[in-house]
């Protein structure tokens, strides 16, 4: 398979990196350290079209294909440093956006996809709830028939971008016996509907830019044209939704590394120690060396599995082995970088602790490691 | 049994039930209510389907009013094929 950039793709490459240098890194260590969302970066991205990249153009969106839309956000993630930005323009885009697009009828689409891509809208989606991250279909959160609509109660939490939303995809249960099995339901609804709120926002070890927090329905009375991907159409939605963030969102995480890499590459080359460039030292060569490998075979998991969304459905395993491998992945570049800087690695002038923590999360968030491991290992009739 | 409750008999045999007796599982065996398909299974059952029979079901389909048996699996594809709308 050749993943040569097309011309437009190398352009797409460039003026992202460009702009996200540009525009996006000023005042990142302060903005982690407060947990500040950059709103107004929010609607400086919406005229680059980031928000919307793979919405259709005749919704306002960039109409890119899921591949270019995976080039994209690697470039965002390489030119960005704010990965907490970047992890919630990419939880807005595979939360809320690829949903809308796939399973939304044409009133839905008309109504919410432009704002969500010029950088109006904030979107998310409520699906985790206290105690079954891993078990999602678990959940408590009901919507019961309620004359020409549907009433809906419960709770949501970890739900990234929800302190700034004004577009939520809740998930909930409109038949317990069947759950998965076409007993949860997806409803597409404004923030502001009467009956939910946001509960406080949530410190976290890493990505403290993105803000995440509980999301509370009480009584949140929706008509039937909030259904999103007909009733019982939950658990597709959110597969969907789960096949697209498991790939997208970490080709960011793909442009994370490179970038990394080739800052222990520069650190390597420029410090000394033992009247020798770092960098001449084995122990540190071969760790970049294996940056690179890793780079590598992450580039073309991802490019590879977005080559195959919305081509075919059969991608879950492709999306596992990409989230799995690209988070794991992460994490090590991530530690061995700071390793190669040292003292000053470990001090937040230099950035990379930060990076490190924000990396942290990538083998948690979309589904942990345990269970891309459990969801590949089904795929191979284990 | 039909060719399409055999060719998804057999995948499921294949897949999920490997040290199964096949007689055991007829075409009215609760697949959904009897634990035999999980929410994985369920996601490859449905990948299966709509590659082996060039149908695409869709999200409020994943049911199990149309997957919890081999008949209603079969009624399902049919459905989807007289109606000649499901290809991609």
């Amino acid at each position: 398979m050749d993943f040569t950039y097309s011309p437009d793709q190398q352009l797409l490459r460039k003026e992202i990196v460009a702009f996200a240098k540009a525009k996006l890194n000023a005042g990142v260590i302060e903005r982690d350290r407060n947990q500040v969302f950059p709103r107004e970066l929010w609607k400086e991205c919406g005229t680059m079209g980031l928000p919307g990249l793979p919405v259709p153009e005749e919704y306002g969106g960039s109409g890119l294909d899921p591949l270019s839309t995976a080039m994209a956000l690697e470039a965002l993630g390489y030119g960005c440093t704010d990965h907490g930005f970047v992890f919630s323009l990419c939880a807005h885009i595979m939360a809320s956006v690829v949903s809308i697009c796939r399973f939304g009828n044409e009133e839905q689409k008309r109504r919410f996809l432009p704002g969500l891509s010029d950088g109006t809208l904030v979107g998310v989606n409520g699906m985790t709830e206290p105690g079954t991250g891993s078990d999602p279909f678990a959940m408590r959160a009901r919507a019961v028939k309620d004359g020409s609509g549907w009433r809906i109660n419960g709770t949501k939490i970890f739900i990234s971008n929800a302190p700034e939303a004004q577009v939520v995809i809740v998930f909930a249960v409109t038949d317990p016996a069947t759950r998965f099995h076409g007993g949860v339901t997806a409803f597409l609804l404004e923030r502001a509907t009467p009956g939910v709120s946001v509960g406080n926002k949530i410190e976290k070890m890493g990505l403290r830019t993105s803000p995440f927090s509980e999301l509370v329905f009480e009584d949140v009375r929706v008509p039937d044209e909030a259904v999103l991907g007909g009733v019982g159409g939950g658990a597709g939605v959110f597969t969907h939704s789960m096949d697209w963030e498991r790939i997208c969102l970490f080709a960011a995480h793909v442009g994370q590394m490179e970038r990394l890499m080739e800052r222990a590459i520069d650190y390597a080359r420029t410090r000394e120690a033992g009247g020798r460039k770092i960098g001449k030292y084995q122990a540190v060569a071969h760790k970049i060396a294996d940056m690179k490998v890793r780079l590598e075979a992450a580039r073309l998991l991802t490019y590879q599995s977005a080559s195959r969304l919305e081509k075919t459905r059969s991608v879950s395993m492709d999306a596992a082995m990409t989230k799995l491998f690209v988070s794991e992945s992460l994490v090590q570049t991530a530690a061995d970088t700071l390793q190669i800087f040292g003292g000053y690695g470990y001090t937040v002038e230099y950035e990379v602790e930060r990076a490190l923590r924000d990396a942290f999360g990538a083998p948690i968030y979309s589904g942990t490691s345990e269970v891309q491991r459990n969801i590949i290992a089904s795929w191979l009739g284990l | 049994m039909d060719d399409i409750q055999s060719t998804v008999k057999a995948y499921i045999l294949e897949q999920f039930l490997p040290d199964a007796n096949p007689e055991e599982l007829t075409e009215s065996t609760p697949l959904i209510a009897g634990g035999i398909l999980d929410s994985l299974a369920t996601v490859r059952l449905v990948m299966f389907l709509e590659e082996h029979f060039g149908i695409e079901v869709q999200a409020h389909e994943v049911s199990a009013d149309n997957l919890d048996t081999l008949e209603r699996i079969a009624k399902l594809i049919r459905s989807k094929k007289s109606a000649g709308s499901g290809g991609r």
